[in-house]
């Protein structure tokens, strides 16, 4: 099945603008499509590896900064530049630009500002909230903010602009006001008292009672937690109460519990993925179109964001139509979610009306402008009982850095926060956090998504618990690891299998960990010897996840997947055509992703916000058998294998048994009554062989051209949404009723179209699990060996052992790739890469690599690192999130390492050989 | 300005008039549009831009992000898009896709292009097979890769120089 190109859904009418999404296509070749359909018909390629693996190795172009204008049939020849510029001072007052020194032959032949938007009547989204630009006369509202966009007929041109005013001061800049003042992004207390029974109902929780928060907050925007008794707050009076019993108790404890108090810091880092952001518009003012080409990891919600930004413009730069495509990602890692980028690349078409226009940072601009890691400052108490070593209570308060910008600040402090007991089960916890507004460059979603840094410190706290106690730090993990069933600190259960205590039986069965002291003993002379463990449970999902999904099978028997997820290296493509292969045998050699412009057979609408929703309003809503709660998501959170493959799974599980399976029986002769044709859960796959005992194996090839002889359901589309559990839906099919996983149908037969069928009943998910903090978890462990150079500090990794469990691997080399890319990541961050928060930090624009240093391959146990992972439970137990998890405990592991090489417990980051180097003297 | 002619991927190029300060990535990336050899950070950093110089026999990986592409007049280059030649990938183009080498694979070109080097130089000159771990992580360290943390392109290039030990080991 291939789509009818420029057929597109109108997916909204953002001020009456019609907007589609489509999937960047071909540049090269008359089909617009080919080019990122991989692997791609006909082409050769190796029996094993990725799907986009031969796309990649050939230097095809396939990333957002690899298309010019030229590349893309129907556009003008010639592509024009833009540069952004931003801000290097947020304390004084901004008087405008000082581009005199720019050679004539570099200059730009239009420059907007903040005094040229505020004309033209743009709407900034509400999650982007803030000048655009800085106006002239105000102060930055943080560093690197943009103060103006130069746009450039040439490329010459622009090139010698770009790199002049990055090496001269271009910006005037009058008096002094220092920083501007912002209220918080948010601020909220998750407290948790069990009940005297764990299996009865809590005495508090935050599902039970709902997430507070306090009403009253200091000058300075930081909230003030104490029970204020006032009404106002009045809800937050109960919850807090709580939360001080807890504190009063860790404050004055019995001689018979051990309590740690610890204070822990972590830096701001930069994602680094390695292709800057880039984009590429065309604005033709006749036809009134927007042509966008970008990759982002939220190509929906770019696409509605650009779409409100210039839905009530002036009609010179209001398009009628805009035509949105998404590209392959050149690394995301969370920072290219959300991201502010499409708004600029926007306005550069705009303003450059006729004039196809590239907008692609350079690393200075990547550093200087790209969404950031939350910086924390954490203060944690933990209480142990030392006869048991159980622990009775834990209590933190985080505060986070989100600088300039709101953006996704908000729910890292909410994820982070409900990660804080990690994998453990602790009767009282009680646990505030505030994401505070600052000078420094925005913060946002990245890798591990706070939890990184609060079970960073967590892990660290644990383990000098251990110490304290004393105990082996393995077994006191293993005497308070969450069971499953256990309760999590908002209240609620995983719903998914909880393998603490296997993860931590494996740390502590290996040689790594089993023989610490020994190793201890036979280090060289000079050389420091030390032995860390760490475990993490990281959620995937975000409450709100989509999938849409398509599978198609032609007469000769050739499968093509459509997906909405997009590819930033996960290996979704890959993960999409085993799933799908798992139900209907072959593997797909057309796999389209980030692709949401061939769902509209589906007729899907949403209404509503899924996080806040009403239960009536929800009620109300999915009567109407094609509302949705959200559409589309954004490939984050881990959630490709879980998520990003639904959709395309239960499509091809339709195909299987409603086209696939009769086309089968009919080759068989086996009448629709027999008994045997109701045998269709006994049948499986050898290659593209069906296999049912007794009866002669039938190829693919031959049933799928059977299917179309006899008009069957040759395609199936569908969309599925969790709200930490999946919407089912019934349908009737081919006379039978087909409760699924997904809350909306369209079946193509034969070589017909795509047909939509009307749900008959839907359950979504209750909105009261927006309560929930996480149901959904996988667990991950780390051991690893150091050693250390007392002379210099200077620290080696000798040995390193992560064991995962994601339940079904559904591509394991991904899996194993997402393992040890997640601890070069977690070495990095524990051990390399800092950025300053405000003058000093990348917003000055003077950051690049060489400056920031990021793990290279010498700085791993490059043949010593291994990755176990868990077998699935059950065959029955589907796919779970890894991607993030895999870093977390590595970043602690290497801490507690180094405290048992030195006797030293750093608590911040990163810790640095010269650190190490002072501690030993 | 310049008139800049060089060989790339075995076919002459230019000569084509350039800024004496244009970039070999931008003469690469704009100019001529062959956009599969990358720019990561204009710093000499990542090498994600780096491109294979033939000179007299010996070849050699250099970045191009700050490199003046007036710099590369006479030379002849090899980038990743002159790798697989009559329709079939090299054996290492081959070991990284079997092996899962890359993810984004935005750095794959550098990686390639390094890779390749290091085997035709192994080729001219083997090296004891206990040397060849050593040898992968010298000749790829300068590399950088945000996704993948190095250990399945270290394992794909060791295959290809395993699975041909006659010819890269001593």
């Amino acid at each position: 099945m291939r789509p009818s190109r420029r057929e597109f859904l109108q997916w909204s009418a953002a001020g009456g603008i019609s907007l589609s999404l489509s999937r960047m296509a071909s540049a090269q070749t008359p089909s617009f499509l080919d080019r990122e359909t991989l692997p791609g018909r006909g082409v050769v390629h190796p029996a094993a590896g990725r799907v986009d693996g031969v796309a990649k190795v050939t230097g095809a172009k396939l990333y957002a900064s690899d298309f010019r204008a030229a590349d893309l049939p129907g556009w003008p020849a010639e592509t024009h530049h833009a540069l952004l510029l931003r801000t290097p001072d947020a304390s004084h007052v901004y008087e405008g630009l000082a581009l005199d020194g720019l050679d004539a032959s570099a200059r730009p032949a239009v420059i907007v500002t903040a005094e040229d938007i505020a004309k033209i009547g743009l709407r900034v989204p509400a999650f982007y909230t803030g000048d655009l630009f800085c106006p002239l006369g105000k102060t930055p509202l943080y560093l690197g903010q943009p103060v103006a966009l130069l746009l450039f007929d040439r490329f010459d041109a622009y090139d010698r602009a770009r790199v002049f005013l990055r090496d001269n001061p271009h910006l005037k800049f009058g008096a002094e006001t220092g920083p501007i003042v912002g209220p918080n992004y948010v601020a909220f207390r998750f407290t948790r008292v069990a009940g005297p029974d764990p299996n009865g109902p809590d005495l508090y929780s935050p599902i039970q009672e709902g997430w507070i928060r306090p009403g009253f907050f200091e000058g300075s925007g930081r909230p003030i937690w104490e029970p204020l008794p006032v009404a106002e707050g009045g809800e937050y009076v109960k919850g807090a109460n709580f939360g001080t019993q807890i504190r009063d108790e860790l404050a004055k404890p019995a001689a018979s519990t051990l309590v740690l108090d610890r204070q822990f810091e972590t830096q701001s880092i930069d994602p680094m993925f390695l292709e800057p952001e880039a984009g590429l518009a065309w604005y033709e003012p006749d036809a009134k179109k927007l042509e966008i080409v970008l990759g982002v990891q939220s190509p929906f919600e770019a696409a509605e964001a650009l779409a409100h930004l210039v839905g009530e413009a002036q009609p010179d730069f209001r398009p009628a139509k805009i035509d949105a495509q998404f590209c392959y990602v050149g690394g995301g890692f969370g920072g290219r979610d959300h991201t502010p980028f499409p708004l600029y690349m926007t306005l550069a078409a705009l303003y450059f009306p006729g004039k196809p226009v590239r907008l692609a940072h350079d690393r200075f601009q990547q550093f200087q402008g790209g969404i950031k890691r939350h910086a924390f400052k954490m203060r944690s108490r933990i209480g142990v009982d030392r006869a048991t070593g159980l622990i009775t209570a834990f209590a933190a308060d985080h505060e986070l850095d989100g600088g300039g910008l709101a953006n996704y600040s908000p729910s890292v402090a909410v994820v982070g926060a409900t990660a804080a007991i990690g994998m453990y089960d602790v009767p009282k916890v009680d646990v505030t956090t505030v994401a505070l507004h600052s000078r420094g460059v925005t913060a946002g979603s990245m890798r591990g998504y706070g939890t990184l840094q609060t079970m960073t410190a967590l892990e660290v706290l644990v383990d000098e618990a251990a110490t304290s106690l004393p105990l082996d730090p393995i077994e006191f993990r293993r005497r308070n690891a969450l069971k499953v069933g256990g309760r999590t600190m908002t209240g609620n259960p995983y719903s998914v299998s909880v393998r603490a205590p296997e993860i931590l039986d494996k740390l502590d069965a290996h040689a790594i960990w089993r023989d610490r002291a020994a190793e201890k003993t036979r280090a060289k002379p000079g050389v420091l010897v030390g032995t860390g463990v760490a475990v993490a449970a990281k959620d995937y999902g975000t409450g709100a996840d989509c999938s849409l999904g398509s599978v198609s099978i032609d007469a000769e028997g050739r499968i093509t997947i459509h997906s909405d997820s997009v590819e930033m290296g996960n290996g979704i493509g890959t993960a999409l055509a085993n799933r799908v292969a798992g139900h209907i045998g072959g593997i797909a050699d057309e796999v389209t992703v980030a692709q949401v412009d061939v769902f509209d057979e589906l007729e899907l609408f949403k209404s509503g916000d899924p996080y806040s929703i009403t239960q009536e309003e929800q009620d109300k809503a999915a009567a109407d058998p094609r509302w949705v709660p959200e559409i589309s998501s954004a490939t984050s959170a881990s959630i490709g294998a879980h998520v990003g493959t639904q959709a395309a799974a239960e499509a091809a599980r339709i195909l299987f048994r409603f086209g696939l399976w009769p086309a089968a029986l009919a080759i068989w002769g086996i009448a629709p009554g027999d008994p045997r044709a109701k045998q269709h859960g006994e049948a499986y796959w050898q290659g593209e062989t069906l296999v049912i005992s007794g009866l002669n194996p039938l190829p693919l090839k031959a049933i799928a051209a059977k299917a179309h002889a006899m008009g069957g359901v040759t395609g199936a589309m569908t969309h599925a949404f969790s709200r930490w559990a999946w919407a089912q839906a019934t349908f009737d099919v081919a006379g039978e009723s087909w409760t699924a996983d997904i809350d909306a149908l369209a079946l193509r037969q034969g070589s017909g179209e795509f047909t939509r069928l009307d749900r008959k009943a839907v359950a979504f998910p209750p909105a009261d699990y927006n309560r929930i903090g996480t149901s959904f978890s996988s667990m991950c462990g780390t051991t690893l060996r150091i050693e250390i150079e007392r002379a210099t500090g200077r620290l080696t990794i000798a040995k390193a052992y992560s064991v995962v469990e994601c339940g079904e691997a559904l591509v394991p080399e991904i899996v194993r790739g997402q393992s040890q890319g997640g601890f070069a990541m977690g070495v990095g961050y524990a051990l390399l890469e800092n950025l300053p928060l405000y003058e000093d930090g990348p917003g000055n624009g003077q950051w690049n690599l060489g400056r920031y240093v990021v793990a290279r391959a010498s700085d791993l146990p490059l043949h010593d690192l291994e990755v176990e992972i868990l077998p699935p439970l059950s065959p029955r137990e589907p796919p779970k999130g890894m991607a993030e998890v895999v870093m977390i405990p590595v970043v602690p592991a290497l801490l507690n390492a180094i405290f048992d090489a030195t006797g030293h417990r750093f608590q911040s980051l990163p810790v640095t050989p010269q650190m190490i180097k002072g501690v030993l003297a | 300005m310049t008139a800049l002619s060089l060989t790339i991927n075995g076919r002459a190029v230019g000569p084509i008039e350039v800024r004496d300060d244009l970039s070999m990535n931008d003469f690469l990336r704009e100019v001529l549009g062959m956009t599969g050899t990358k720019f990561g950070c204009g710093a000499a950093q990542c090498l994600s831009c780096a491109v294979i110089v033939d000179d007299g026999g010996i070849s050699a990986t250099r970045p191009t992000c700050i490199a003046p592409a007036v710099d590369f007049d006479g030379l002849s280059i090899r980038t990743v898009e002159g790798h697989a030649t009559g329709g079939g990938l090299t054996p290492l183009q081959v070991s990284f896709i079997e092996h899962f080498a890359f993810q984004c694979g935005y750095c794959t070109p550098g990686f390639l292009n390094e890779g390749q080097v290091l085997l035709e130089r192994l080729a001219r000159d083997p090296i004891p097979r206990a040397d060849l771990e050593r040898t992968i992580t010298e000749a790829l360290d300068g590399h950088l890769c945000r996704c993948s943390g190095y250990v399945k392109y270290h394992e794909a290039v060791r295959a290809v120089v395993l699975a041909d030990a006659g010819r890269y080991l001593t």
